[in-house]
């Protein structure tokens, strides 16, 4: 292994969502992180599309291997009464402990923080329970869609007199839940490096998504009130738009931070009636007559090319970007020029994208390494070399089904 | 808190240790993009120092924005600056250059969002021939290098380069984008490089330079859609008030909405949960969802099953409350939530049993608010008494000044 994280060893139960980005993040560092899964119970990521036509099944899953790239599996099967033991001598060899499994698993595994940092002071263990440890709903169940729904997210989202609508997404488990767990993992291991002491770091994904809803709940008391929702509008801003351009759904996202570039859109735009219209000529009247004013810029963006469009402004300062399709960002010169996309090879899929951590270093050696790996691909590897067993030793667990 | 930085504070519980980044000195110049990060450092103990022009903080602009007694205050700046020591300099000028040069050599982290403008004083190169311990962490819409690196955004224009407004919205309609995330998600990241650097500085003795883009971070943020182009070349689009699946999506009932996910995954228990929770209710028309058909995962994709489940769940939702259905479903194991309003997170059962907000005094509002505790727990930490910063001094104390090739956390190693 290389890269910065060399060295560091993490046995990792994070499965499908949140905790798996995080993960993903110290072995694209060069951690070693060993994933736990087993045939009886595989991270349920493995069975969700996409699937290159031809390859379904539990080694096909681009979902599972879009965040789980430069891991290493090890197939062990929990409900195994040999199982527990195992896992605690793979604990032994590793630094940092994850999980994002219901509050009292790990524990009943011996693999809790208090069973570990009393064998291992420097252990690092990071839980992501949905709702905490404690409190009267520490065992409800949810995914990222339900967490945005609790923290406020979902219904910050939508149109007016419609139906909130959220990002459409899981978000909390693709940004402020590893994100944040992230943060705190990474300041543990800072924090060891100086001091050779380790911590347990507890991120509920409810408490850890209210905080990107910290400046609306910070507002809702200062004011008393909800806001409604309104779309791409904001208060102090117009336009502040997403409109059509040239094609099939094809949209262009358009802002105006002062009259100058509203000015500058209409001549873009070469709508320069529109310009000296005094209806739009403040902020004030543009906020005052926005449904006309949107209207009337439609009709203009929608004779244009997005990109060249987004060009044009873009070079008269204007805050202004198309809104790009998976296909537009993986085509993208830019990111391809930052390098954010990797081409790896796996052995079932190809060749897939997967991006890099999304901030870059140059000094040092930092990127997806590996594609995810097939389930159980490194047990034995990891069972001689970590474990110290000998074949015929492997083989027997294998028999007997611990590991499998 | 120990606000100098040094310990876990004064009304810390017993057993508190000092905090992760404590004895770290970073200083703060950072656009919207950019402000939260070093917020998330000052939480885990560092003394983070905003840079502020004599006439205020550019964040005052930031939505939302609400009305105070002399005008008009950001909510988001008071969120994102909590806890930090806000000092104005003026940039423009030789003396607040040389001034902020001074926070400089003293400083671990600088976190920042000139980009392209980073020239002059502020030149990269320079800053590392000048300051070789020290990490700059630039939190940018576009990043700092490449062909379109120069590019404007706000918020809403990230969250479209990024391309997660291509996947938020109504199918007969624009997209619509949840406002505000391009901001935090850029600087949560921003917090992460910068405490990446800190590691990697104290490996090999060298400050360096990180740079975090917007774009990539919500580009990251696209759930299958990158794969699913990749492998499939379907261009995954925008699905709205529609639910993906049955069982799967936003749904109406009596007080407002609902959001769930049965079925998905590995949660074929939850659906049939779900099913004999509708039966046993007696809701109109539930009994056909026990026909062998709806096992299948792929029967209730189809838009014929995700249109007869919306009708079944929808007339018995129409008579329950979310906080009815919330209590309920969870009880059955279904991972269903309700569409909270703000007011409603602050009123959660869980968050307040848990002791999760705390007062914050906000001078300009004359009364306090309360705003969400840290966004995780640490063992052996001390209590978060968060404050709201101000512009208090325009100079700031010094500790003594640092040689510059001693680690910053003295009388510890430097490696494990």
């Amino acid at each position: 292994m290389t890269g910065p994280f060399a060295g560091i060893r993490v046995l990792d139960y994070c499965w499908v969502g949140a905790g798996a980005l995080v993960t993903k993040a110290l072995a694209d560092h060069g951690a070693d992180v060993i994933k736990i899964e087993s045939r009886t119970r595989p991270d349920n990521l493995r069975l969700a599309p996409p699937y290159r036509p031809g390859t379904e099944g539990l080694e096909g899953s681009g979902y599972f291997a879009s965040r789980n790239s430069s891991k290493r599996s090890f197939a062990l099967n929990m409900r195994h009464p040999d199982a527990p033991a195992i896992a605690r001598r793979l604990a032994a060899e590793s630094s940092i402990v994850t999980s994002n499994f219901r509050p009292g698993i790990m524990e009943r595994w011996g693999l809790g923080y208090a069973d570990l940092s009393a064998a291992d002071p420097s252990i690092i263990c990071l839980s992501m329970p949905m709702q905490g440890e404690d409190g009267p709903h520490r065992s409800y169940v949810g995914f990222g869609s339900t967490i945005a729904a609790l923290s406020g997210l979902v219904a910050s989202a939508g149109l007016p007199g419609r139906m909130p609508v959220g990002t459409g997404t899981h978000y909390p488990d693709h940004v402020p839940n590893p994100g944040h767990a992230l943060v705190a993992l990474l300041a543990a291991m800072f924090e060891r490096a100086r001091t050779g002491r380790g911590r347990s770091i507890e991120v509920s994904q409810f408490e850890s998504t209210v905080n990107v809803v910290g400046p609306a709940i910070v507002a809702y008391q200062a004011t008393g009130r909800t806001e409604p929702r309104r779309g791409n509008r904001v208060p102090d801003m117009s336009p502040h738009a997403v409109l059509p351009t040239a094609g099939e759904d094809a949209w262009i996202a358009v802002v105006a931070r002062d009259d100058a570039e509203f000015r500058a859109i209409c001549e873009v735009l070469g709508i320069t009636d529109l310009a000296g219209d005094a209806r739009f000529a403040s902020l004030e009247g543009r906020k005052s007559n926005e449904d006309e004013l949107e209207r009337l810029l439609a009709a203009a963006t929608e004779r244009h090319d997005g990109a060249e469009l987004g060009t044009a402004l873009q070079a008269r300062g204007v805050p202004a970007s198309p809104v790009r399709t998976p296909g537009d960002l993986l085509d993208d010169p830019h990111l391809a020029a930052r390098g954010f996309w990797r081409r790896l090879d796996h052995p079932v899929m190809g060749s897939i994208a997967v991006n890099r951590v999304p901030f870059a270093s140059p000094s040092d050696d930092v990127g997806p390494r590996s594609a995810a790996p097939l389930l159980g691909e490194h047990t034995r590897e990891i069972a001689e070399s970590l474990l110290g067993m000998s074949a015929a030793d492997y083989q027997d667990h294998v028999d007997r089904g611990v590991f499998e | 808190m120990g606000r100098d930085g040094t310990g876990p504070g004064p009304h810390a519980p017993p057993g508190a240790r000092p905090r992760p980044l404590s004895g770290i000195r970073v200083i703060d110049v950072a656009g919207p993009f950019g402000a939260y990060a070093s917020r998330l450092l000052a939480d885990l103990g560092a003394t983070v120092t905003r840079i502020v022009p004599p006439d205020g903080d550019e964040l005052a602009r930031e939505t939302p924005r609400v009305r105070v007694a002399d005008g008009h205050a950001s909510a988001f700046a008071w969120f994102v600056n909590l806890d930090k020591e806000l000092v104005a300099l003026d940039l423009e000028e030789p003396a607040g250059r040389t001034e902020l040069l001074a926070l400089l050599g003293e400083a671990d982290l600088l976190i920042e969002s000139w980009g392209a403008d980073a020239s002059g004083s502020w030149d990269r190169a320079d800053l590392a021939v000048r300051f070789p311990r020290l990490i700059v962490v630039s939190v940018t819409p576009f990043g700092v290098e490449g062909p379109r690196h120069r590019d404007a955004a706000t918020d809403l224009v990230a969250f479209a380069a990024g391309g997660l407004l291509s996947l938020g919205g109504y199918p007969d309609r624009e997209p619509i984008a949840t406002l505000g995330q391009a901001h935090l998600a850029a600087s949560i990241f921003g917090a992460a490089a910068a405490i990446f650097g800190l590691i990697a500085r104290d490996r090999d003795g060298n400050g360096r330079h990180l740079d975090v883009a917007a774009q990539e971070v919500i580009a990251a943020a696209l759930e299958d859609a990158i794969p699913q182009f990749d492998l499939t070349g379907t261009v995954r689009r925008r699905a709205g008030d529609t639910p993906r699946e049955a069982g799967t999506g936003i749904y109406p009932c009596l007080d407002g909405y609902v959001s769930m996910v049965a079925g998905r995954l590995g949660t074929a228990r939850a659906w049939r949960s779900l099913v004999a929770w509708l039966v046993e209710a007696g809701a109109e028309g539930a009994e056909v969802l026990l026909e062998d058909a709806w096992d299948s995962f792929p029967h209730r994709q189809r838009t014929q099953s995700v249109t007869t489940f919306a009708t079944i769940f929808g007339r018995f939702a129409a008579q329950h409350s979310k906080a009815d259905l919330y209590s309920e479903a969870q009880r059955r194991d279904i991972a269903l939530a309700p569409v909270n309003e703000v007011g409603e997170v602050l009123a959660n059962e869980q968050l307040r049993a848990r002791g999760f907000f705390v007062p914050v005094d906000i001078p300009e509002l004359g009364r306090s608010v309360l705003v969400p505790g840290r966004p995780y727990r640490l063992s052996d930490d001390g209590v978060f008494e968060p404050h709201v910063a101000r512009v208090e001094s325009a100079a700031v104390p010094r500790s003594p000044v640092r040689d510059g090739t001693e680690p910053t956390y003295a009388g510890a190693p430097a490696e494990r």
